[in-house]
């Protein structure tokens, strides 16, 4: 059975919208700031990929909403502009969600905790907790949809939107439901930021991915949703597909919990996977929309397992890594950038990789730089890859339908 | 494709392994212990017990030099991972992607995220430990077992409050049944951190202390006033049932099929009263595995002593398999806490025929919730059990496990 998408929604760094996203990564600007979410004071990097300030469309969706996190927000609103995208009024037990994060209602709870042990303003308000839990984001999806079938949060740290999708599409692909909205959402908060700071893994300016001397990566919230159905399906409404979601695939380094494998074992196999998940080889694969993190292991590692995968073509095949862009969007990043994924696709375009000139010339890889590139037709097969803290990896295959 | 549970491990408060899990639950006597409450988190009064873990056994199962990189929840998980390939007569060893694990866990890493927080809040961000922030993500105790037994095919974590288990069920069987793995460590895993003790009671959620200063669990009863605060784990190993008679082994239970639904008109943070469509999604569940509601014969349920929980899943159980004759409900939760690895170690062991004892605190009946759970008389071997789980926010999952081979 082929797995389309039929609609996407999108919240960045670069506004609530995939309108708003698209013309910033096609830019080949960066959305990375100084945040105003809480104080950067004492960190060793002051930026990160923050959501600004809905525009009155968009706040008036928002207004509606009460009592939901920050991430739950960033949710709903990203999976409202997909089903209007896909021409769906979704709901009802053939409806399922599911959603990636890492962090979910964190900045509340820290907000909550910081009441309690006197640091922040005001009494620890149980109503700060009431959407904390992991399963947030997609529970308020769920309720404002209407959704009776399964939902399920993914929480393999950056990974966990990417598996969101693998899961989503084997729930089309078995039938459990005839709708899967699936994607991932995060906020920022001083946990993860504080964390990566003490691990000395990011860049004191705005991230460059696969730049010569890349320094480690920024911080970013969003979220990226997707709505996925059968082909048969889409077409028997009228609806117009956007892409192919053809293949999922994941694996584990064992290796180390925050190193990858030096070779890209891990990842390799994930992608290996996906190709054949969606019945197509290495030959096949047109583009790459890598993690990217801009650290330097793990850029290191992920080149290696792409040289290893696509052989002699590495330095042929476009590569593009969104996360100069949109900041590290931790759970939410699988899912924003197959939503990157699919407008590139449907644009004809591959997005630069922001600030990252000059790239590593060590890397062997050929990385879309400064201006966006027109896609050949043949290059119309994406994967794209999310690689996780305990060596969780996934990768999917995202394809034209043209 | 039969699907089997070839192994169990399990970690909980009085229970470390398939022998001691047995004798807990026919002894079915909690002995829930002071939880640390030195911090200033919890209101005044309130509930003061949790059933902890005795982590002065982990040492049968880690080394000090390995546990001291984990945080607690790691450490439960590997313990259990380890124990469910030894009760498979397996040893685990490094493989080509063959072996995928799958956890569920309703709250994530609570004790490291409070230490965090604490470090962030009262030292400066500066200070943080970076080792404490590896172990603060939720897939840490899954990424753990994979080093722990070199297990490099998928690794996923999922969380859906008290449904997480079942839905790593769920994801588990699909990678068998795809072929993505051959054999999966699937299980659930959470810790109770004081801080996270402290915001069930504020929630109302935790059973409180009685005229006597007891707290308990009490399923289905009308003093039900919350369930036992608990942690551990419980991982099975997942196999084909194929693939566990080629090598000549044994498994403990079949796993027919797993799955959930959502209420969308379910308060956010609350249970509700009515299943709404979780009934007809439980309903076609049954029917689509070819069970009738006659042939389900023990019921595992995460009841535990809240009373608005526990009569949801009452009514859900009660509307789906009907008034009268119900099978024998058990709910182990009353015995080892709420913690997703207690319902599926419950269950497993109830489809193996382990005799359950009575249900702990039970003794006066909820007539709004209309059942009498377990009262301990030996019962036959089970062909099916059912087991059932409700969250607050609108989830509800299920799964349907059959006598095993061993």
């Amino acid at each position: 059975m082929k797995v389309v998408i039929t609609g996407v929604g999108a919240v960045s760094g670069f506004g609530w919208g995939v309108e708003e996203l698209w013309c910033g990564l096609e830019s080949g600007a960066t959305s990375i700031r100084v945040p105003s979410v809480f104080d950067v004071e004492g960190q060793r990097t002051t930026l990160a990929a923050e959501v600004g300030p809905p525009d009155a469309d968009a706040q008036a969706g928002i207004d509606s909403l009460r009592n939901l996190s920050r991430a739950d927000v960033f949710a709903v609103i990203a999976a409202r502009e997909a089903l209007v995208r896909a021409g769906l009024d979704c709901g009802g037990s053939r409806t399922g969600v599911f959603c990636g994060g890492s962090t979910a209602g964190m900045a509340e709870c820290e907000d909550f905790v910081g009441r309690i042990v006197g640091v922040r303003p005001g009494k620890p308000m149980l109503k700060l907790l009431a959407s904390q839990q992991l399963n947030g984001p997609g529970d308020a999806v769920a309720r404002d949809i209407g959704a009776c079938g399964p939902v399920i949060g993914f929480s393999s740290a950056c990974a966990s939107g990417a598996m969101a999708l693998g899961a989503a599409l084997e729930a089309v692909r078995s039938g459990e439901v005839d709708v899967a909205l699936a994607g991932g959402a995060d906020s920022l908060c001083l946990l993860t930021y504080s964390g990566f700071n003490a691990l000395r893994s990011v860049d004191p300016g705005p991230c460059q991915p696969f730049r010569k001397d890349r320094q480690g990566l920024s911080l970013g919230e969003g979220a990226g949703m997707l709505v996925l159905e059968s082909l048969d399906q889409a077409m028997a409404r009228g609806a117009e597909p956007l892409a192919e979601l053809a293949g999922y695939g994941a694996s584990c380094d064992a290796h180390h919990m925050t190193a990858p494998h030096p070779d890209g074992d891990g990842a390799l196999a994930a992608m290996r996977a996906a190709l054949e998940d969606a019945g197509l080889e290495a030959r096949d694969v047109g583009v790459v929309n890598a993690h990217g993190t801009g650290t330097s292991h793990n850029d290191q590692s992920e080149s290696c397992a792409l040289r290893r995968l696509l052989g002699d073509r590495s330095c042929e095949v476009p590569l593009t890594a969104p996360k100069g862009a949109l900041g590290h969007v931790l759970g939410a990043a699988g899912a924003l950038e197959a939503v990157a994924s699919v407008l590139a696709l449907e644009r004809g375009k591959v997005f630069p990789t922001a600030g990252s000139v000059p790239a590593d010339p060590d890397l062997g890889i050929d990385l879309v730089l400064e201006n966006p590139r027109r896609l050949p037709k043949a290059s119309q097969t994406w994967i794209s890859t999310n690689f996780a803290f305990g060596g969780a990896n996934a990768a999917l295959v995202i394809r034209s339908l043209v | 494709m039969n699907i089997v549970i070839s192994g169990l491990g399990v970690v909980t408060s009085g229970a470390w392994g398939w022998d001691e899990a047995k004798d807990l639950f026919s002894a079915a006597d909690p002995r829930p212990v002071n939880i640390d409450r030195s911090a200033g988190y919890h209101r005044e009064g309130g509930a003061r017990k949790a059933l902890l873990v005795d982590a002065g056994r982990m040492g049968d199962w880690l080394s000090p030099m390995a546990a001291r990189r984990m945080s607690p929840a790691s450490r439960f998980a590997v313990c259990a991972s380890l124990m469910a390939f030894r009760d498979a007569g397996l040893e685990p060893q490094p493989d080509d992607g063959t072996t995928a694990v799958v956890m569920g866990t309703t709250y994530g890493a609570a004790f490291v995220t409070e230490k965090i927080l604490r470090q962030v809040f009262l030292e400066g961000p500066e200070s943080v430990s970076p080792a404490l922030f590896t172990e603060s993500v939720a897939n840490a105790p899954a990424a753990q077992i994979a080093l722990a037994v070199g297990a490099r095919g998928a690794n996923n974590t999922v969380t859906q409050r008290q449904v997480s288990v079942i839905a790593a069920l769920k994801q588990a069987t699909g990678l068998l049944r795809r072929g993505s793995a051959d054999r999966v460590l699937v299980g659930a895993v959470d810790e109770m951190s004081p801080l996270l003790h402290a915001i069930l009671d504020r929630f109302a959620a935790l059973a409180q202390p009685d005229d006597d200063g007891v707290e308990t669990g009490r399923p289905f009863d009308a003093r039900g006033s919350g369930w036992l605060g608990a942690e551990g784990a419980a991982v099975v190993l997942l196999e084909r049932e194929d693939a566990v008679r080629n090598r000549g082994g044994s498994f403990r239970a079949r796993l027919l099929g797993a799955g959930s639904a959502f209420d969308p008109g379910a308060p956010r943070s609350g249970w509700g009263k009515s299943p709404g469509p979780r009934a007809q999604a439980l309903g076609a569940f049954l029917e689509d595995h070819g069970v009738s509601p006659g042939t389900v014969d023990r019921i595992v349920c995460s009841a535990g002593g809240l009373r608005e929980a526990d009569r949801l899943e009452a009514r859900l159980i009660r509307e789906v398999l009907g008034e009268s004759l119900l099978p024998p409900v058990l709910a182990p939760t009353a015995t080892a806490g709420s913690h997703g690895g207690v319902l599926l170690a419950g269950s497993v062991l109830a489809a193996s025929g382990v005799t359950f004892g009575p249900t702990p605190g039970f003794a006066v009946p909820d007539r709004e919730a209309g059942i009498v759970p377990h009262d301990g008389r030996p019962l036959p071997r089970p062909e099916t059990v059912l087991l059932t789980a409700c969250a607050p926010g609108g989830s509800a999952g299920w799964a349907l496990l059959g006598r095993g081979e061993v």
